[in-house]
């Protein structure tokens, strides 16, 4: 899933080391619009249900909050 | 209340001293009389509406917490109705809260955009326009929906009302969130310096940029730009220039004076600019701009609209006939068109507003839109995107951009800018920049040459932040007598030529109005 997840996001936001990077938000790397498109392809890849209430900085700050997200979305 | 006024200074004064005089179990009853003192002097009986947003939401913010609790435990069927009865209250407050910023802001525009015969059968609604409107109700209906997304209400009335007219915030922002705001304005406080120092010197800073450079700017503003304006396209544009400083300065100027005054009680509010002077696209300048409304548009409007379902199976359709960038992206551009639509209508109800808001729609729309072209043109000429050449390059561009949507929003009506900006490309007059009709416009030599100079201050101060500097720690490091200068010096600069000029007086704050 992991992998998954990082081709989406450079896909989206080419340029940025999603293997590394811990503050994709904090640091501006990922801005609003970006996250609209990587959370529909998300829900589209992984046919998981991420609603607004889901879209806290902190679960998009790394690949790693994503997939958890991702995971949690799955129950 | 004025933030200009002696009477806001001596109110400041007062609130300030007896804050850290009285028992810390007071201090947030204090804050509150001296909120409703500012409101009752500013807005008289139209603090009835503000109470009665306050009442409505505060309610709302009860009953959604009342039906979070009840989920918690409650089996998948009951979890539905609950969120089915919390979107049904969430709607409620968000209704009645901006059906009454409609009734008062957009009605009577309303009817001047139907038929004569429909508009002369429906009542027009003459209220008086309660002081800072827009933003309690949008900083309210924010509560309203942090609720409704499971954070924990008030209980208590009195400390929610505070919430809501927090008096620094009341006129013009910024539009401030509950779990960061409510925190702060409710707990005990010991009295810090450096607080108070900080507080002051941005407080200052705030007027400087008000009295000093916006109110002067206003002068020539108001000379040039008007129906039925005399001048040529030339002057027509310093008109428009002299209006982006003005705006510039009495917006971040009264947002300076708000969080300078809440940061000598202690309290940080949130940043509404970060330099927009030094922008490098539209959308880059609408998220250095008014950040506070920027943020409350995108977590309350467009995170919604666009994870929306019909937004959702329109971005799967377009995914499907549309392809490529294009179609991966066009729902989310429609969503963002419409925010900037509706950003532009919030500034007030006139057409030129809503066009207003298709301009900067159109252009950072179309900039998404066409992302990969511009990125496929810079390859092929070898431009460096991240030189300070192309930065430059960028941030005038932009500049020019945001020069030309001013005309929108400045001009008295739609007509009238867009005759200001055919005069300018066509009809420019250029020898009126030489010719003293410049000095007829309302400022003598001395006020261009002040001007001037405290732009260049303005431009140094905000290039050293860009660059990462933070100005009042470094004064802060330097030696008392430096420290003290940094203090008196702007006092005296405002003073005497912000306070006790001639020939006009300060005007009201621009954001104000909206």
């Amino acid at each position: 899933m992991r992998e998954q997840v990082i081709s989406i996001l450079s896909e989206l936001c080419p340029g940025v080391d999603f293997e590394h990077e811990t503050a994709l938000i904090d640091d501006g790397l990922v801005d609003s619009l970006d996250i609209v498109s990587i959370v529909s392809e998300l829900m589209d890849t992984f046919e998981v249900e991420i609603s607004v209430e889901d879209l806290q900085p902190e679960n998009f700050n790394s690949v790693d909050a994503i997939v958890k997200l991702i995971q949690a979305a799955q129950g | 209340m004025a933030f200009t006024s002696l009477t806001f200074v001596l109110l400041v004064l007062a609130t300030v001293t007896l804050y850290y005089l009285l028992p810390r179990r007071f201090q947030w009853l204090l804050l509150l009389a001296a909120s409703m003192v500012f409101y009752l002097s500013g807005g008289g009986r139209t603090v009835i509406w503000l109470l009665a947003v306050a009442a409505v939401t505060w309610g709302c913010g009860l009953a959604l917490q009342r039906l979070n609790d009840q989920r918690k435990g409650a089996d998948k069927a009951r979890q539905n109705q609950l969120k089915a009865a919390k979107k049904r209250v969430a709607a409620l407050g968000a209704v009645l809260c901006f059906g009454l910023l409609y009734a008062m802001k957009y009605w009577n525009f309303t009817l001047e955009l139907l038929p004569t015969p429909v508009a002369a059968r429906l009542p027009r609604w003459d209220f008086l326009m309660p002081l800072g409107l827009s933003f309690f109700t949008f900083q309210a209906v924010g509560y309203v929906v942090d609720v409704y997304r499971g954070k924990a209400a008030q209980n208590n009335p009195v400390k929610y009302l505070l919430f809501v007219s927090f008096f620094p915030q009341m006129i013009q922002g910024p539009i401030g969130r509950y779990d960061a705001l409510a925190p702060q304005l409710l707990a005990p406080k010991e009295l810090s310096w450096q607080n108070l120092q900080y507080g002051i010197q941005l407080a200052m800073w705030g007027y400087f940029k008000k009295l000093v450079i916006a109110d002067r700017a206003a002068v020539l503003v108001d000379t040039v730009i008007r129906d039925n304006c005399p001048y040529g396209g030339a002057v027509i544009a310093v008109g428009i220039f002299f209006y982006c400083v003005q705006l510039y300065c009495d917006f971040s100027g009264g947002i300076d004076i708000a969080r300078g005054v809440a940061q000598m009680l202690g309290i940080t509010m949130a940043e509404n600019f970060r330099r927009p002077l030094f922008a490098t696209s539209l959308a880059d300048y609408w998220r250095r701009w008014h950040i506070s409304l920027g943020q409350w548009m995108r977590d309350y409007l467009f995170y919604p609209l666009s994870l929306s379902k019909p937004f959702g199976r329109l971005g799967k359709w377009a995914r499907r006939h549309i392809g490529g960038l294009g179609g991966k992206i066009f729902a989310t551009s429609l969503a963002t068109f419409i925010i900037y639509l509706v950003i532009g209508v919030w500034h007030g109800s006139s057409l030129k507003y809503i066009v207003y808001g298709l301009w900067n729609g159109t252009i950072i729309t179309s900039s998404l839109l066409l992302e990969r072209r511009f990125q496929s043109w810079k390859d092929a000429l070898h431009i460096d995107g991240g030189s300070l050449g192309w930065r430059i390059v960028m941030t005038v561009r932009t500049c020019f951009l945001v020069f030309l949507g001013r005309y929108l929003t400045r001009a008295p009506r739609l007509l009238t800018a867009g005759s200001l900006l055919v005069a300018t490309f066509t009809r420019p007059v250029f020898s009126q920049l030489t010719d003293g009709t410049l000095l007829s416009l309302g400022l003598t030599g001395g006020d261009f040459l002040l001007l001037g100079l405290a732009a260049a201050v303005l431009v140094t101060v905000e290039f050293y932040q860009e660059r990462g500097g933070h100005v009042r720690e470094t004064l802060a490091r330097q030696r008392p007598l430096v420290q003290w200068l940094a203090i008196v010096v702007p006092l005296l600069v405002i003073v005497a030529f912000g306070v006790f000029r001639t020939g006009y007086i300060s005007s009201a704050f621009i954001y104000g109005q909206f």
